[in-house]
């Protein structure tokens, strides 16, 4: 009973924009994770009689093709629900490896200072100078595609953005008083970094975050149309997207509804991404 | 005379711009040069001078937070080597500070109770239940509730945060407590209630403050004694009585002309003598005393030989070729 009023509680101040934002958010991870129970078809079975139909067409045994079929004559609810597992997990991993170490290097770097920050940040500036479909190209000729090939290439060069803004807000924070204040009253460096700089920092870290996690669906689409990514026949929404692309004036539904997915889920973590951040902020919770 | 809480003899910090690729390093700007002064316990000494003059970085050095260049800093026995993690842990037990912005001297994501509790929390003095008590004990002590120590910061107004600063100075009941500017970002309807706090402290625990200020009328509210800083060397120390009814020093004399008089009568009868000339650079001091740029009675030997902080017959010491005795 407490607990359904906690919850009414909770609605009633929270925003309605936060609320349906929450829910979409909530409801796209529940189709990634239950997407076997959840898909009408094999996202795989191929029907070549069946190609490019439009939404809404009869399927075999009196099913119904929601969303139409794709040019091999796949169902494409199936693979749309299929892809958001791919997607989103490749964007969820990718952004938490960049996220960490960019995070431990720039507050390193910013901390640190002397060569630490020369080395640290002059790094920082020769991976922003390499192309990543470069780096995909020469990760995937070695290491061979699939997921953790894929993970990895973008984990790995997407950390320098972490890195700058992690460093920059070091800089500005391991100058303030209550910095020195800490350090007078015994704490560890590694204390002063996770206690006092971090909780400090995290909110733009929070929304770089976010912003990158749109860009990573948006690049394993790009690596994966490059066939340097998720390989066919595994249903991406970039794959599908890439696909679709060719058929674009014949078979609209190809491109619009994981196009759409991929919209509303970027939109869906901005938005979220923004409020958490605020509401991380002491300053902004005053009522507990 | 029992054993001074702090000692600093003949302290110098200089700080130098970094040389790197195609750049010289600059000159050494000497912050601090050759600073000489003593705390006895339970005393209050002033340290006033304009900014830039060295009093903050003085007070930094005295709890290792800078290097010293030369010199000996000793807080309550205890030698400050800044590159001694073991030793400065020790010093800072019996030597704290307040620092200026209470907005910035709280970190906003730390409650309020975390951060009064974190010297006794860090070296494992207290925790638990025992940490909790002694965290009310102190916003007590302080003046706030018991139940304030869950709230943020940013909750409280600027004199309170300043009242969480101090509490968080007392945790570890140290000796000494240097004051950096502790109310010039206050509201001078709080001043008062801040500067009586750290009496009413210093009354109850015997504790000595260093207590640093450019405001004169603030140090002499609290101070027992006052050390007067120009450009890194100090030059004039004596008691309040003597260094407000007879300054000796022309610098200590045109800051007390400077300060402005509560009676208008007064303040107007006050023959004005405003310093002339710009400060000089702290990394381009000119030859003899630092001050001859600006005296009005300097001489030749001023402009050659440095005058020493030399004592006189009423214990002021006082650094100037002319001074009358």
């Amino acid at each position: 009973m407490n607990a359904v009023q906690n919850l009414r509680a909770w609605l009633a101040r929270t925003p309605t924009s936060i609320i349906v934002m929450g829910s979409l958010l909530i409801a796209f991870v529940v189709v990634a994770v239950f997407a076997p129970l959840l898909a009408p078809f094999d996202p795989s079975r191929q029907s070549l009689i069946l190609r490019l139909r439009p939404p809404g067409s009869a399927g075999p045994q009196g099913m119904t093709f929601l969303l139409g079929t794709d040019d091999l004559g796949r169902d494409l609810l199936s693979r749309v629900i299929y892809g958001a597992r791919a997607s989103m997990f490749v964007a969820v991993a990718s952004v938490s490896v960049s996220l960490l170490i960019g995070t431990a290097l720039g507050m390193l770097a910013g901390w640190r200072r002397g060569w630490v920050e020369i080395v640290i940040m002059r790094f920082v500036d020769v991976m922003l100078s390499i192309p990543a479909i470069l780096l995909a190209v020469l990760a995937v000729a070695v290491a061979g595609p699939g997921f953790q090939t894929l993970i990895l290439v973008l984990g790995l060069t997407r950390w320098p953005r972490y890195a700058r803004v992690a460093y920059a807000q070091t800089l500005q924070v391991a100058t303030l008083p209550y910095i020195r204040a800490a350090e007078l009253a015994g704490a560890s460096a590694t204390r002063l970094l996770l206690r006092h700089v971090l909780p400090n920092i995290a909110g733009p870290l929070l929304v770089v975050a976010t912003a990158e996690f749109g860009l990573m669906i948006l690049f394993e689409a790009g690596l994966s149309f490059l066939g340097l990514g998720i390989q066919p026949p595994t249903p991406s929404w970039g794959t599908i997207m890439s696909a679709g692309r060719q058929y674009i004036e014949r078979a609209w539904w190809l491109t619009v509804f994981p196009g759409g997915c991929l919209f509303l889920l970027v939109l869906s973590v901005n938005v979220l991404g923004d409020w958490v951040r605020d509401r991380l902020d002491p300053r902004a919770r005053t009522r507990g | 005379m029992s054993q001074p809480v702090l000692s600093v003899e003949n302290a110098a910090v200089h700080f130098r711009s970094r040389g790197g690729f195609l750049r010289k390093a600059g000159p050494a700007l000497k912050a601090v040069d050759g600073v000489t002064l003593s705390v006895q316990p339970g005393e209050t000494l002033g340290l006033v001078g304009e900014s830039g003059c060295g009093k903050s970085t003085l007070a930094n050095a005295i709890l290792g937070l800078v290097p010293l260049v030369g010199g000996t800093i000793t807080v309550a026995g205890r030698e400050v080597r800044s590159d001694d993690a073991e030793s400065l842990r020790a010093i800072r037990s019996d030597a704290q500070m307040v620092f200026q912005d209470p907005a910035l001297s709280l970190n906003p994501r730390l409650s309020v109770g975390a951060a009064i509790g974190e010297p006794l929390q860090v070296r494992g003095l207290a925790k638990g239940a025992a940490l909790r008590d002694r965290v009310a004990a102190l916003l007590k002590a302080v003046g706030l509730e018991a139940d304030h120590a869950s709230r943020f910061p940013h909750a409280f107004s600027g004199g309170q945060r300043q009242r969480i600063v101090i509490a968080r100075a007392l945790a570890l009941q140290p000796r000494l407590v240097i004051c950096d500017e502790p109310v010039s970002a206050l509201d001078v309807s709080v001043r008062a209630q801040i500067l009586n706090l750290l009496v009413d402290l210093q009354r109850d625990t015997g504790m000595s403050y260093l207590f640093v200020s450019h405001d004169l009328s603030v140090v002499r509210h609290i101070a027992d004694r006052v050390a007067v800083m120009y450009l890194g060397r100090i030059v004039e120390i004596a008691t309040m009585a003597v260094l407000f009814g007879k300054p000796r020093h022309p610098y200590t004399q045109a800051l007390l002309l400077a300060a402005p008089e509560p009676d208008p009568v007064r303040q107007r009868a006050k023959t004005r003598r405003i310093l002339e000339g710009e400060l000089p650079s702290a990394s381009n001091l000119p030859p003899g005393c630092a001050f001859n740029t600006r005296c009005p009675i300097a001489t030749e030997i001023c402009r050659k030989d440095a005058p020493l902080l030399v004592a006189r017959k009423d214990g002021a010491m006082v650094a100037c070729h002319h001074a009358e005795d």
